[in-house]
């Protein structure tokens, strides 16, 4: 087919207007199992004869590896092998964005709990106990921890090539700021300061991997892209990629972390599995989950902004620095997105943003949930505020003059011809929220709990960034039977995508009743589809099905059409049922249009693609094609301060958002629920305290506080804008990360406002309160 | 980090007789839930040689009213105590930090004489026990003896224990016609260590502070009752600023630290901050001014 044939069918599907199973709060496949407890994870696949792994790690921050001595572990009974840099067959890099990372440590670490070796032993306390007696000698190395500090250090890099700590620089320059702020009324300027996070998801990082007959491998993999583990484990091993195939199984809880992390343990499985040809199973423990993988970055962001007398915003100039730790990882996208979005969702018409992401000796930043938007996000809405209290306008208002709406042109010069609901989605969220009463009846409050509302609207890119390719693949298949397999990359994380509003769309398309859609899910064995990050897995993820699933239901019109004596448009097919449209006595079971299918030479299987189109981005200029489309997102989030004891209770949060056609309302409000107290936790208790090594200090859930259902706030049924987007399945864009993006500025203008100072630092800790009270 | 398991002597004791047996040999650690001590074995806060498992006794598992006193076994698994009527309804500032405490499947596991034992500066069930003046009873195989809690605790995970003791019961004189108040102070609302906690029970006679009681966890190397405030305001008129007057001495009964939880300043301030809140509410609940 065509691309334009495609586009031409895609169109028929996006105007839709009534549906059978899409919109509808259908219940998940996976829905009996989980509440059972019998679904299985990665670790209920552990068998007793596997071998297993600990990982022995770097205990200094900077430090050359001067000798590895595993004399000692060799006296554990069940100790098998310590295996080192030196026994990786293939690469031993693994950097995602910039090949400056081991998969173990080779000659040097660069920072505590960097893994060096991989101690394999036939059981779990044999590896443990021999890990603990593996010694690794280490000449240490002079170190850097503080980003600010080594942004301007020459004589201590991570990286002694680079020559720099300098790992990645973006900009953004639209207009002149100068003559901007120029004609500014009111000129405002704060620094922000956000902390690392972790996912904490509730199953830590495991593998198994299994040799097959022929050299080959079988992974089971708690990634967020089989593809991507398949072509990791590929160049760690030097083998094919075609010899390894990667299943996902349930993963509990992703939110990024098992982007970056999932294919790293698997290859450690792999590696050792390849070297034993044993199955070979690895499993972190908390403390390991914590002191080893990627976090969300810790940022410290400048940030300038001018708006004329009536609010309009005439310029912004912003700094954004970016703690990579050890390893640029997916740093340099990450910053890459924090700066494209600096303005938050408005009009500024002139720009100039500096965005650097700086190498430390601590553990590296990774993928998470906003990927480099919350925090920038955050600056922004916060700086929205300071200018309504300085001009004497109300915080909606000024939002409202500035905000994006279809025909925008964005900071990076691009204009937005269509979806874009984030005007009406704030509208609507401000009325429900009682905006214009709480907000004047808080104002007034005195003593010692005092209340706050506060905004917080967000806009985040969806797709790659720029020119990097983004497709979507899938392939369906109707049996003899008339039940449909469906095969996609996309894993199950607990958002649902391919448990369910995946087969929304394909028995949509097709007509069937949704029972007899199944999808096999999270495999490299389904054509590429991408990751499921980026609140792709539906929005993105399930194109490839929805474009298969079309072309069959076009050749299956054109079947009935014959077998109905009718032409192909006069054909609907609703819920098992096919029928003409002009005369409703003509029909036949889905069934039997099935066994025709297969009886007279039509091809059941379709393997759906679509290659998502982009534009030009000039990187000199940080100006051009940003972004395919934009989700956007409103929380306005109600706070009760207790001002002698400095503590935030999140009262209520009034969210609404703009994501294009909602397939499965219920799966949006979980994920808009769940994200909003990860942003809470981010906003009010989570942080890491490092030694003066650079070590984390609470690598434990008994002092890295995330927030417990206590803690939660009464969330409000979300307000659904569907500014549907003309490559999405029926419209539909992202939806994972959005709710955590405004979640912490809501917070903190809320605080603000209940307080009457204004929140620069995140997490807003009693202590912080106490003292912005008190004005220090 | 998690380190393995370490390598130990085990026993299991059938019933009370049998584990003062064992316990005479010496140099036996107590396994009652283990919810604390088995955590610090795999971080390697602790690798005792040889484990006395008592989580059989069920002769220590039970409540008791007589006289005017509570007697609660020391095996009393935390959940057991706060669905006990008796104790919600006697020991109300108990049932509460009880409420507070970890979740229901460690107050499931978890006993009350090992919350008392593993004597954590944080120990949940501490200060309302320091309010009540509770006793514990300290058993060995040549007898028992009695020693009042404020005793008992020496320090950071000391206490007067011996090795050849066990802690069989704890004595809880009830208090009638008091006002009692407790709060914990965490980062979150469960499932947490306190950053201050705080209990306390008063009586206002004809305008008049009669008794006043005040103890306090995580502000002190142990919890500790704060004697000076309670001093200060034991015979005085009950108003404002006798109470700001009082709770400024607070300095003078406890010693915070500065940790990861929070810093030492912002414990003081917490402190001052709680125990205005819990005096003032007493001062009301006795039909007093304002506040």
């Amino acid at each position: 087919m065509s691309s334009t044939d495609l586009e031409r069918l895609m169109n028929k599907w996006l105007s839709a207007q009534e549906f059978y199973v899409v919109g509808k709060k259908v219940e998940r496949a996976d829905t009996i199992e989980k509440a059972l407890g019998i679904a299985r994870y990665m670790e209920d696949y552990y068998m007793r004869d596997m071998l297993v792994i600990k990982q022995v790690t770097s205990k200094y921050p900077h430090a050359r590896i001067l000798s590895i001595d595993d004399s000692q572990a060799k006296k554990v009974k069940g100790f098998l092998m310590n295996i080192t840099a030196k026994n990786i067959p293939g690469e031993n890099q693994v950097g995602y964005s910039i090949p400056d990372q081991p998969l173990l440590a080779d000659k040097k670490v660069r920072y505590v709990g960097e893994p060096v070796s991989l101690v394999v032993a036939s059981d779990f306390d044999s590896a443990l106990e021999a890990a603990q007696l593996v010694k690794v000698n280490y000449d240490p190395l002079p170190y850097v921890l503080d980003p600010l500090e080594a942004m301007k250090r020459n004589d201590v890099l991570v990286h002694e090539e680079t020559g720099s700590n300098i790992a990645f620089r973006t900009k953004v320059r639209k207009g002149d700021v100068e003559k901007g702020f120029s004609e500014s009324h009111v000129v405002v300027e704060n620094t922000y300061r956000t902390s690392h996070q972790d996912h904490i998801y509730l199953e830590t990082e495991a593998s198994i991997a299994i040799p097959n007959l022929e050299g080959k491998l079988t992974i089971l993999s708690p990634s967020q892209y089989p593809h991507l583990t398949q072509k990791i484990v590929s160049r760690v091993l030097g083998l094919p990629a075609s010899s390894i195939r990667v299943v996902v199984p349930y993963l509990g809880g992703g939110f990024g972390g098992k982007d970056d992390q999932g294919p790293l343990t698997s290859a450690k499985a792999a590696l050792v599995a390849y070297l034993t040809k044993r199955p070979t199973f690895i499993e972190y423990s908390r403390e390991e989950s914590i002191a080893v993988h990627p976090k969300r970055e810790a940022t410290v962001i400048r940030y300038k902004s001018g708006a004329d007398a009536e609010g309009k915003l005439k310029a912004i100039e912003v700094e954004i620095v970016h703690d990579t730790g050890a390893y640029a990882n997916r740093g340099p996208f990450i910053l890459w997105r924090a700066t494209m979005h600096a303005s938050g969702p408005y009009v500024v018409p002139n720009a100039k943003v500096d965005g650097y992401c700086i190498y430390t000796n601590k553990v590296y930043q990774g993928s998470f949930r906003g990927f480099g938007n919350p925090s920038v996000q955050f600056a922004a809405e916060s700086q929205m505020d300071v200018l309504a209290e300085k001009l004497g306008i109300d915080p909606l208002e000024i939002r409202l003059k500035n905000i994006l709406t279809p025909g925008a042109t964005t900071i990076t010069g691009q204009v937005l011809d269509s979806s874009v609901g984030v005007k009406e989605a704030l509208e609507a969220a401000a009325l429900k929220a009682g905006w214009k009463e709480k907000r004047k009846a808080y104002s007034s409050m005195e003593g010692r709990f005092r209340k706050g509302i506060g905004i917080g609207v967000a806009w985040h890119g969806i797709s790659t960034s720029r020119g990097v390719p983004d497709w979507s693949a899938g392939t369906v298949k109707i049996e003899l039977d008339g039940s449909v397999s469906v095969l996609v990359g996309i894993v199950e994380m607990g958002q649902g995508s391919p448990t369910s509003s995946h087969r929304q769309i394909v028995a949509e398309i097709l007509g069937v009743p949704l029972d007899l859609v199944h999808v096999y899910f999270g495999t490299s064995d389904a054509p590429d589809t991408g990751a499921t990050h980026a609140s792709r897995g539906t929005g993105v993820g399930a194109i490839g099905v929805y474009v298969a699933s079309i072309e069959l239901r076009e050749r299956l019109n054109s079947l009935a059409a014959k077998l109905l004596n009718t032409d192909p448009e006069d054909i609907t097919i609703v819920d098992g049922v096919v029928r003409s449209k002009k005369d409703p006595s003509k029909s036949m079971p889905w069934k039997d249009l099935v066994k025709s299918a297969y009886s007279k030479g039509v091809s059941t299987t379709s393997s759906g693609y679509f290659f998502l189109p982009k534009g030009r981005f000039d990187d000199e200029m940080g100006q051009g094609f940003a972004y395919i489309s934009y989700s956007y997102m409103v929380t306005i989030t109600e706070v009760e301060v207790d001002t002698e004891l400095g503590t935030v209770k999140v009262l209520k949060t009034y969210p609404a958002i703009a994501a294009g056609k909602i397939i499965n309302p219920v799966q949006v409000e979980g994920q808009i629920e769940g994200a909003f107290v990860q942003g809470m936790g981010l906003a009010l208790t989570e942080e890491f305290k490092f030694s003066e090594k650079g070590e984390i200090i609470n690598k434990d859930l008994t002092d890295y506080v995330i927030p417990t259902s206590m803690d939660a706030p009464e969330i409000a049924e979300p307000i659904f804008i569907e500014d549907r987007f003309k490559y999405g399945p029926f419209g539909a864009k992202g939806v994972g990360e959005m709710a955590l993006i405004p979640a912490p500025s809501s917070i903190a203008n809320a605080v603000s406002h209940a307080i009457g100072k204004r929140v620069t630092h995140l997490p807003i800790t009693p202590e912080r309160v106490l003292k912005l009270l008190e004005g220090r | 980090m998690y380190y393995k398991l370490p390598e130990f002597e085990y026993k299991r004791a059938e019933n009370l007789h049998q584990a003062l047996d064992v316990l005479k040999e010496g140099d036996w650690k107590i396994l009652a839930g283990g919810t604390d001590l088995i955590l610090d074995m795999k971080i390697g806060r602790q690798s005792p040689k040889k484990i006395l498992d008592i989580t059989r006794l069920g002769e220590l598992r039970y409540v008791r009213a007589y006289n005017g006193k509570m007697f609660i076994g020391g095996g009393s698994r935390l959940q057991e105590l706060l669905e006990n009527a008796l104790v919600k309804e006697k020991l109300p500032l108990l049932s509460s930090a009880i409420y507070e405490m970890a979740s229901w499947q460690i107050r499931n596991v978890a006993t009350i004489a090992g919350n008392i034992c593993n004597a954590s500066p944080a120990a949940d069930s501490a200060p309302p026990l320091l309010i009540y003046d509770a006793k514990v009873k300290l058993s060995s195989s040549s007898g028992s003896r009695t020693l009042p809690i404020s005793e008992f605790f020496l320090g950071p995970r000391k206490t007067a224990i011996s090795s050849y003791e066990l802690l069989e019961e704890i004595e809880v004189p009830t208090l009638d016609g008091y006002f009692q108040w407790y709060y914990k102070l965490g980062r979150r609302h469960a499932f947490t260590l306190s950053v201050v906690s705080a209990a306390v029970a008063l009586k206002i006679e004809n305008g008049i502070f009669s008794d006043v009681r005040i103890a306090l966890g995580s502000v002190a190397p142990k919890p500790v009752r704060a004697y000076t405030v309670e001093n200060e305001l034991k015979g005085k008129e009950a108003n404002v600023s006798e109470i700001e007057r009082a709770v400024e001495k607070v300095a003078e009964d406890i010693s915070p630290i500065s940790d990861v939880r929070a810093s030492a300043e912002y414990r003081f301030k917490a402190t001052k901050a709680l125990l205005k809140e819990a005096l003032f509410k007493g001062m009301k609940y006795f039909g007093g001014g304002s506040g």
